[in-house]
């Protein structure tokens, strides 16, 4: 394998990191709030739809971005209307958001499809750094989202673990009956994370059609959205955890459509031969794998999981 | 300052189980045209097209019951585990996995005759369908990992092997280099009923009765829903719940995987990525809108067979069969807003202190609005 081959990878797996890393970091402020929100799919193709026919219609990246972002909150929203405020089930109304938000897309998009694009995030050369052999690609040398994702997670983590805000937040995820009792609004905290949950989604949807993969098709998210769900119990519902997580299933994604191109040998098997529909299976495959070690590693330990996830809070009803 | 706040009923309204759903329907409908209407098409146009196709005449019904049976299908491998509170979200993916090992069976027993042959087909198709559950079912019952997103995760698996297979191992020599695999043996067609309807409606519907019964008349069901809404109490009565997971999961799964062999060798004759087509996603729906009960899983899969070929008839007015997708989902969605109205009235209440007499004989707490 090239050397230019393998710093490629690397590039790529920071750049497929960035796209689960949003979306994940999004259900994780939902979900630390107590609301499971399985229509991150949904809420990603939504943005990748609406993201890039706002760059085809304004021609500016960013004003592209920051529409998604709000398409996905917007998404998001509903599932906060109908989960959070009317108490309804999360599961169902996730899962009707998903499928829902794939039929909306593929709706809203039935005209652009294959419009190319003229506008793109394009590679943000960090001065001075970015011509670090070998460093300077990989991380100085990224579209601008990557920078706004590790700015977001940092922001993420402060205010989760540093700010009252934050403390609120957890603390509804906790036991909402309690944080209703200090006087939060239960209502307002958990609407509030599930918007920010589908702003993140949103514009983690952006970045795959504005720059990763230019353009709309439907199913265009292909269950990234999903392996974002998963990532969030991975990363133990901390962002740190999260973005190591990001990279390893960044990579992954990244690994399996250059794996054929790579001349090397696994338990004896020349991986050049294997078929790229069969290498396709792997970040799906890794996800199972990886919940299953984690629950195997900590099945004594009392879980880490928010206390109240998935419960709906009604007062009356303490 | 008044403000809205929900309070429950004392009394749940009658007939909302069925009501929720004529509710959804209504509401879906509304917000439907309202998309349609927007998108500068004619909703009444449209609907009609939508009714007269999937209702007038007898192709029209037959083209509405041919995908009713994959609906009722995974609406009922839905439903099986969700009767205790599990989620098999990856029907979509055990429809394939089903398809895939009688495809498999198929190309093995070519020389079986007719009957002898469909039977093995159908009972490998389960057996896929229960494989592919096999690992999360473990998972979960063992070591407490969600299925919802290990199901969902071996969708794609399913689907990226079938596309393997066709370029791969199982490429049709006869294809002349397109990549596709072989047709399943003439003899494997279920025998059809009229129009385009096979005898996969009614092992649909036979299915449906005994799951119907086994879940609200027999003690395992009683147990499988004891397990489901309170594991404890279950666990105290000796239920093993790992054991009552495990068959719950690999149940659904194997009747996913005979819904993707019916479709197999009653509709599609070979095993394509697209076989399984949205119908093991449309069985959450489907399930969810039923309660989780297999009996009402037939209705809400025949109404919504009668959306997907409405859906597919519009194409025609040159409209998007996406809108079909969209209401479903809108469907669930007012049915689930609905149900929250069956069981909660709207108060206006004002701030501690000024409430009106009503609270004070009642002093329950109400819960925020928006």
């Amino acid at each position: 394998m090239s050397e230019e081959a393998l710093v490629g990878l690397f590039v790529a797996t920071v750049q497929f990191g960035t796209l689960v890393f949003l979306a994940a970091l999004g259900e994780l402020i939902a979900e630390r709030a107590g609301v499971l929100n399985l229509g991150v799919e949904g809420m990603m193709t939504m943005g990748a739809v609406s993201g890039f026919m706002v760059g085809l219609e304004t021609g500016s990246a960013w004003a592209a971005f920051i529409a998604a972002a709000a398409v996905g909150a917007l998404v998001g929203g509903l599932h906060a209307l109908v989960s959070v405020v009317l108490g309804a089930d999360q599961v169902v109304s996730g899962l009707a958001l998903t499928i829902g938000g794939l039929g909306l897309a593929a709706y809203v998009g039935r005209n652009v499809v294959g419009e190319r694009p003229e506008t793109k995030f394009t590679d943000l050369g960090i001065v001075g750094l970015a011509d670090i052999p070998w460093f300077g690609d990989i991380f100085f040398n990224q579209p601008p989202v990557v920078y706004v994702a590790v700015l977001l997670g940092l922001a993420v983590w402060f205010v989760l673990t540093r700010t009252r805000w934050g403390l609120a937040l957890r603390a509804v995820g906790e036991s909402a009956p309690t944080t209703d009792a200090v006087g939060h609004s239960v209502m307002a905290l958990r609407s509030g994370a599930v918007m920010v949950g589908g702003a993140f989604a949103g514009a983690g949807g952006a970045f795959l059609s504005l720059y990763m993969a230019p353009g709309w098709t439907e199913g265009m998210v292909a269950g990234r959205g999903w392996i974002a769900v998963a990532l969030v119990i991975f990363g133990a519902w901390r962002p740190g955890r999260l973005a190591l997580g990001a990279l390893l299933f960044g990579f992954t994604l990244a690994l399996q459509p250059r794996l054929q191109s790579f001349d090397i040998e696994l338990l004896g098997v020349d991986v050049s031969s294997i078929s790229p529909a069969l290498l396709g299976i792997l970040p799906f495959v890794l996800t199972v794998l990886v919940l299953v070690i984690i629950s195997w590693r900590y099945r004594h330990r009392p879980s880490v999981a928010p206390a109240a996830l998935g419960l709906p809070y009604r007062r009356e009803e303490r | 300052m008044i403000r809205p706040v929900l309070v429950r009923r004392d009394r749940v309204l009658p007939a909302t189980q069925s009501l929720g759903f004529v509710v959804g329907i209504l509401v879906a409908l509304v917000l439907g045209a309202i998309l349609l209407w927007v998108s500068d098409n004619s909703p009444a146009e449209v609907y009609e097209r939508m009714f007269d196709s999937a209702f007038m005449g007898t192709d029209s019904l037959s083209r509405t019951l041919e995908r009713t049976t994959p609906l009722a299908l995974t609406g009922l491998s839905v439903a099986v585990a969700g009767s205790m509170g599990l989620w098999n979200i990856g029907a979509e993916g055990q429809m394939m996995a089903g398809a895939i090992v009688a495809t498999g069976v198929a190309m093995m027993a070519d020389g079986l005759s007719g009957p002898l042959l469909i039977a093995v087909m159908l009972a490998s198709g389960v057996a896929g369908g229960m494989l592919l559950m096999l690992g999360p079912a473990l998972a979960r019952s063992h070591l407490g990992v969600s299925e919802i997103i290990t199901t969902l995760m071996l969708v794609y698996v399913a689907i990226r092997v079938v596309e393997w297979l066709q370029v791969g191992p199982w490429k049709d020599p006869g294809s002349l280099g397109f990549p596709r695999i072989e047709e399943v043996p003439d003899q494997a067609s279920l025998p059809g009923l009229f129009g385009r309807v096979n005898i996969g409606a009614l092992i649909a519907l036979g299915l449906l009765i005994v799951f119907s019964l086994a879940v609200s008349r027999t003690a395992w069901g009683y147990e499988l829903r004891l397990a489901g809404s309170s594991p404890d109490t279950a666990r105290y009565a000796g239920v093993s719940l790992r054991r009552k997971v495990l068959t719950a999961l690999l149940l659904s799964g194997g009747i996913a995987g005979l819904a993707g062999t019916i479709q197999l060798t009653g509709t599609e004759v070979r095993l394509t990525p697209g076989l399984s087509n949205g119908f093991g996603f449309s069985g959450i729906i489907v399930a969810a809108l039923a309660l989780m009960r297999p009996s009402g899983v037939a209705v809400v899969a025949f109404v919504f067979g009668a959306v997907q070929v409405g859906g597919q008839s519009i194409q025609t007015l040159g409209v998007s069969s996406a809108i079909s997708d969209i209401l479903q989902a809108m469907i669930l969605f007012g049915a689930l807003v609905a149900a929250v109205f069956f069981n909660y009235r709207i108060r206006w209440t004002g701030p501690v202190g000024e409430s009106s007499g009503e609270e004070l004989e009642e002093p329950d707490i109400a819960v925020e609005g928006a």
